[in-house]
């Protein structure tokens, strides 16, 4: 041990703040060391005459004046407010975070975790809307370049204001919607019979009365009678000899149970004008042929239809009634 | 069985505290004045020992016990209270000391709050003198001097000494009133020492 680390020793050792091993080193040292032991000497006399200037404990009357004073300035403090209070309360929680860093650390892993999270869901969502938004604005503008004149349906009227080159006019216009679902939707057979009755492209009304007369031939909820209405109002007034085709297939199986459809395969049978009908027709009649109204129907087809293949067929049917009754 | 027995009833002292410092907390000022009323004697007691002055002392007590109202809701039972409200004063004494330094007031005798010289060492029975009017004289003259050595020191040497020497205070307990380490505490604990040693050199 050297003299200078001797001395602060010696300082820590007269105040009790030496380690008993150090202090145990420290005495081989000044046993050794003249100018250490001095040293040690001039401490222990400076704490000694440290002692002519003692502590005074305070005088109770000097406390009591002092405390008055006190409670004086204390009484002129006004009251926390509970905001006040609230919002100490608030940082003293946050601040003690402060002392369990752990707890800390993993509110911060949570919330940067949780931070990350809302952003890529965020930024998804938005890449998401801004390319819906991208696709909708170019299909707009896109549209708008083709076919803007075809987007007016029809212009209901025309005002001009007086005395102004202001011109109301007002217009329907057509706005093209797009929807995809199950045939058994009833969405999509509501449109399905709407397009068998007025769409203007024959194409799309085959296509439709196709669909619905696949439905009801497959016995897919065609128990309603919207479907079956739809189908017999194509096989009664459709120009198309195609759609009126799909709708007689459609309404087979309902010949024998449903009155209203064997009437219109009938009406079909006396007045389409496409033999083709008028032959798919009687195949069709066949399981209700020994029906009066049937009979009746077969026969003046077979008296007066002006095609003689389909009088032979049914001659035929008619002959073959007796047998079956 | 001492030391358990000494611990359980620390313990036990200090659950009251602890409840009246959460009182206070909540805005009790019944609570606030109780622990007001634990710690003014060691507060005053320290103040009129550093400033030596009884005026001086009690501007110290009353801001110290003013911030502590102030700012309890703050208090997070991380240190003892005994502690953080010994941290308060001495920032205040060190304040104090460092404007005296300024002023170079090297005043030697206590004065009390009228500016009239109290006798401090008459105040104080010593076995060794009461009956030799010299030796008390001599004491006396002794104490202005220590006075006069202490008032050299820089207010944190002052103040590492005084916590250590008068009030008996750990190194490391002193280290967290004054936001050291114990390391910086003792350092200047051996400054303030070999300091007044030099002042007090021919005294012996």
């Amino acid at each position: 041990m050297n003299c200078e680390l001797a001395h602060e020793r010696i300082v820590l050792a007269a105040y009790g703040e030496l380690p008993d091993e150090q202090g145990h080193e420290l005495d081989r040292h000044l046993a050794a060391c003249t100018d250490c032991s001095q040293e040690r000497e001039q401490l222990l006399a400076l704490k000694t005459l440290a002692t002519a200037y003692p502590v005074v404990e305070p005088d109770p009357n000097f406390i009591a004046r002092s405390r008055m004073r006190l409670e004086e300035s204390l009484d002129a403090i006004p009251p926390k407010r509970w905001y006040e209070r609230v919002g100490q309360r608030i940082v003293n929680n946050f601040s003690s975070l402060q002392a369990a860093p752990v707890a800390a650390v993993l509110l911060l892993i949570v919330g940067a975790g949780a931070g990350t999270l809302g952003g890529y869901e965020y930024a998804a969502a938005r890449t998401a809307h801004n390319a819906g938004r991208a696709a909708a604005a170019q299909a707009k503008l896109e549209h708008s370049r083709d076919t803007a004149p075809a987007e007016i349906a029809n212009i209901s009227s025309i005002e001009r204001e007086p005395n102004s080159e202001i011109i109301h006019v007002t217009y329907n216009q057509l706005v093209p919607q797009h929807i995809q679902g199950s045939l058994d939707d009833p969405g999509i057979r509501q449109l399905l019979m709407l397009a068998s009755e007025n769409a203007t492209s024959p194409g799309v009304r085959d296509d439709s009365v196709g669909l619905l007369a696949a439905e009801c031939r497959a016995g897919h909820g065609c128990q309603g009678e919207g479907i079956r209405d739809a189908l017999m109002v194509a096989l009664r007034y459709d120009k198309s000899v195609a759609v009126r085709e799909k709708a007689l297939e459609g309404l087979q199986p309902y010949v024998a149970e449903d009155m209203r459809v064997r009437d219109a395969v009938l009406e079909a049978l006396l007045n389409d004008g496409d033999a083709r009908i008028r032959t798919a027709a009687i195949t069709i009649l066949e399981p209700v042929e020994a029906d009066t109204s049937v009979r009746q129907v077969l026969s003046t087809v077979a008296n007066s239809d002006h095609n003689p293949q389909i009088r032979t067929v049914s001659r035929q049917v008619l002959s073959r009634a007796p047998e079956i009754q | 069985m001492d030391g358990p027995d000494r611990a359980q009833e620390r313990l036990q002292a200090r659950a009251p505290e602890m409840e009246l410092i959460r009182e206070a907390q909540a805005g009790s000022r019944a609570a606030f004045d109780a622990l007001v009323r634990q710690y003014e004697q060691q507060v005053l007691r320290l103040a009129l020992h550093l400033t030596g002055s009884e005026h001086d002392a009690e501007d110290i007590y009353q801001e110290a016990f003013l911030k502590a109202f102030r700012y309890i809701g703050n208090f997070r039972f991380e240190c003892s209270f005994y502690t953080w409200i010994y941290r308060i004063v001495t920032n205040l004494c060190l304040d104090q000391l460092r404007r005296k330094k300024t002023r170079r007031e090297d005043q030697a005798v206590v004065v009390d709050h009228s500016g009239d010289e109290i006798d401090v060492l008459a105040s104080v029975s010593d076995n060794r003198s009461f009956s030799n009017p010299a030796k008390e004289l001599d004491r006396k003259v002794l104490g202005e001097r220590i006075q006069v050595a202490l008032s050299k020191l820089t207010p944190r040497e002052r103040m590492v000494f005084e916590l250590k020497h008068y009030q008996g205070l750990r190194l490391r307990t002193i280290g967290e009133m004054l936001n050291t380490t114990e390391e910086t505490a003792k350092n200047t604990l051996f400054r303030a020492t070999k300091k007044l040693r030099t002042q007090l050199a021919g005294l012996r």
